[in-house]
């Protein structure tokens, strides 16, 4: 058993272990297909080890047909994404959960999101006067404080008028 | 009319060539042990362990706190240490190993990443690097149809992920994961699993040239240099010299893969044609039937 070949074999089985990984854990049905996708990479790692350890071309031979299939899966696995995403307008995997056995009741899970850290605003310098200490009565009008008599009595021509 | 004739007299010619690379026995039993590989001892598991605490540690790091994160890389750096330590090498093999390491990190990032494009972003580099592996095992035409596959399958998929994913925050399925805890312990046992079968060193047969085939017979240029390989390779020589580098050249898996495995070859065509139309009927809108 040679070093190098070694090596590449626990290396596809790095690729497969992690490609299972994310099959099991992940739930978006996209990211589901993309693991399947690592696994079969880290056989192909397999094959093209052995077939360089063995000094022929079997196993890139097998490599071209894992490719091939491959490439037959995405464009189904595709497909069928786009067409499941249609019915129920969701990627997530358990909502065809009513698909299985029924016996296991369903667990109603709380919405997660990522945790972003608090916004910090700028600290300004205070300008003005202070509302607090000098308090706004209610019936302010900053339209008359302005211009003062001549707008009232403008309104009150047009409401003469009218 | 003329293709079929020519492949009629193709194969006509490797009859004749596998008949007349009858080889020797003591030639068709070359066995190559250069460097006996690594035997199992239990300190293969640190490395194993690590990595799982590892994905463990990242995968909740990313939602909740940045300590876990950092305490997750740490211990995949130390398994990667680990892992090296077993390896001592060349600096080839150190170029490769780097490969794995960068292939592994990427998948990792795409085991833990939450938002779909980084997701996907993860498994790019891991499948990059795959075929970085792939080019330093000399598999050149595979790495290239690799990158143009998975590169390509990978773009699509990348639309698809940011078709469908347009709301600007995460959703819940992206963010909770299914028991990673269990999946983790069990990828851990099936890693465990491969490295014991991997290192032991009677499971699988050493080197040995194959006779039966014109088209793969083993013929290592370490070994031309012996009275038995200078025979084989002057026979082989007289049939085709290209023969002789034989899982180096894309040519010769070219001829390979159309003469002994013309049906295998035709059959994942045929393949390919039927999922192409499955694709296309199942994508289809069914409007026409609806109404």
């Amino acid at each position: 058993m040679n070093e190098t070949t070694q090596n590449l074999l626990v290396f596809g089985g790095v690729l497969f272990v992690i490609g299972m990984v994310g099959f099991m854990t992940r739930r978006s049905l996209i990211l589901m297909f993309l693991s399947l996708e690592m696994m079969l990479s880290g056989v192909s790692v397999n094959l093209i080890a052995f077939s360089r350890h063995h000094q022929n071309y079997q196993g890139q031979i097998l490599a071209v047909m894992v490719l091939t299939i491959a490439a037959c899966e995405a464009a189904i696995a595709l497909a069928l994404v786009v067409s499941l995403y249609r019915r129920k307008a969701t990627l997530d995997v358990a909502a065809w959960d009513d698909l299985s056995e029924t016996l296991i009741p369903k667990v109603i899970e709380a919405p997660q999101t990522l945790e972003e850290p608090a916004m910090e605003f700028p600290k300004l310098t205070p300008a003005g006067l202070d509302p607090l200490s000098r308090p706004i009565s209610a019936n302010f009008d900053a339209q008359s404080m302005e211009n003062g008599e001549s707008v009232k009595a403008s309104t009150l021509e047009a409401g003469t008028h009218a | 009319m003329n293709l079929l004739n020519n492949y009629f007299l193709n194969s006509a010619f490797f009859a004749q060539a596998d008949a007349d690379s009858a080889v020797p026995a003591a030639v068709s039993q070359v066995v190559e042990q250069a460097a006996p590989g690594q035997t199992w001892s239990n300190s293969m598991l640190v490395p194993i362990v690590l990595g799982a605490v590892g994905y463990l540690l990242i995968q909740h790091g990313v939602v909740k706190t940045k300590a876990y994160f950092a305490g997750g890389v740490v211990a995949m750096l130390l398994a990667v240490g680990f892992a090296l330590g077993f390896t001592p090498g060349t600096f080839e093999s150190y170029v490769l190993m780097s490969f794995c390491a960068v292939a592994t990190g990427g998948g990792i990032g795409f085991l833990t990443a939450r938002e779909p494009v980084y997701a996907a972003l993860g498994f790019a580099t891991a499948v990059l690097s795959f075929c970085g592996v792939l080019f330093m095992q000399s598999a050149l035409f595979i790495a290239a149809a690799t990158m143009i596959v998975y590169a390509g399958a990978t773009i699509i998929i990348f639309l698809f992920v940011l078709m469908f994913a347009q709301q600007v925050e995460l959703r819940t399925y992206d963010v909770q994961l299914n028991n990673p805890l269990v999946a983790a312990a069990i990828g851990a046992i099936l890693l465990a699993t491969i490295t014991m079968c991997v290192t032991d060193n009677q499971a699988i047969l050493p080197v040995r040239a194959d006779s039966t085939r014109a088209m793969s017979l083993a013929n290592l240029p370490d070994n031309l240099s012996s009275e038995a390989g200078k025979e084989a390779s002057k026979k082989l020589d007289a049939i085709d010299p290209n023969l002789r580098y034989v899982p180096k050249l894309t040519a010769g898996l070219g001829r390979s893969m159309y003469t002994d495995y013309l049906v295998a070859v035709e059959l994942a065509g045929t393949v390919l044609l039927v999922a192409t139309i499955g694709a296309i009927a199942l994508a289809q809108r069914t409007t026409e039937t609806q109404s």
